[in-house]
């Protein structure tokens, strides 16, 4: 850390601007992946409540489906051991109620490993930015200095 | 003056190149990203298959359809796409390397261009 702070002090203003542009736009980058990714997150934990609701005590009770997000068909509950569920790229696979909620808390578990990762990069970057912006307005305080001692002389 | 316009609408048509040498670079850099993507889904469907046991149900989505897929031939299909993606990085990455090879080039012309042009312009 405090090599970057020497690096920083060696910029000029301009290329101070540019790298905490840079480093905004990966923060914002990292940000915006962080809430999908928290997303994800949530509708993972949907099925593991779904799958929570298929069990022997609801077995024929009727259900509405929905085969579009606003038309429902009556049906019933046939099957209360098996669900089908989508592992990524198109592929579907039949697993038990049990093996299902395992399947999603190993992906709650995953993306959260995820999140982490990425909470302790934005807030290395935060504090990148942070001392950046000290040491820009720390130039820019030395560059009014001069400017008004210039004038000063001048008059 | 003519050397000076001259100089001029070779900088210009250098700049152009230039740009769409940098517009063909951030092409390539989103395909590699898709493709890594592409590739992460596949592992982990991968993983997947390697849990289940040998007479567990697969089912590919076709259009709107599930259809039932034997778990090998599930099994060879993803392998052979992870292949496929693996050799399609390799070839973005060597056309990633091109490009910056290209562009650093490029530049380096640029900026002779532009030190000429200013002088004959200064000359003047």
């Amino acid at each position: 850390m405090a090599q970057k702070q020497i690096e920083l002090q060696d910029l000029d203003l301009q290329q101070l601007v540019e790298v905490k542009k840079q480093l905004e736009d990966e923060l914002s980058h990292l940000t915006s992946s962080f809430g999908q990714l928290k997303q994800a997150q949530n509708r993972f934990a949907d099925c593991i409540e779904s799958c929570k609701a298929i069990h022997e005590k609801n077995e024929a009770k009727t259900i509405l489906v929905p085969l579009t997000s606003s038309l429902y068909v009556p049906g019933k509950l046939a099957d209360v051991q098996k669900v089908i569920v989508d592992i990524g790229t198109g592929y579907y696979v039949e697993k038990t109620t049990e093996d299902a909620i395992k399947f999603y808390n190993a992906k709650v578990a995953f993306v959260n490993g995820n999140l982490e990762k990425i909470q302790t990069t934005v807030a290395q970057k935060q504090g990148n930015l942070r001392s950046l912006v000290d040491v820009m307005q720390y130039k820019l305080q030395i560059q009014q200095q001069e400017q008004k001692a210039a004038a000063a002389s001048k008059a | 003056m003519s050397a000076a316009q001259a100089l001029q609408r070779k900088f210009e048509a250098e700049s152009a190149a230039y740009q769409t040498i940098q517009k063909d670079y951030s092409k390539a850099v989103e395909s590699r990203q898709r493709l890594d993507s592409q590739l992460q889904e596949n592992k982990i469907v991968q993983e997947e298959f390697a849990l289940l046991k040998g007479d567990a149900n697969i089912y590919k989505l076709i259009g709107p359809v599930l259809v039932k897929q034997e778990k090998a031939e599930a099994v060879t299909n993803v392998d052979k796409r992870i292949d496929f993606i693996q050799a399609e990085i390799d070839r973005v990455e060597k056309q990633l390397k091109d490009l910056q090879e290209k562009t650093e080039k490029k530049r380096v012309e640029l900026v002779q261009t532009q030190t000429m042009l200013q002088q004959a312009v200064g000359q003047k």
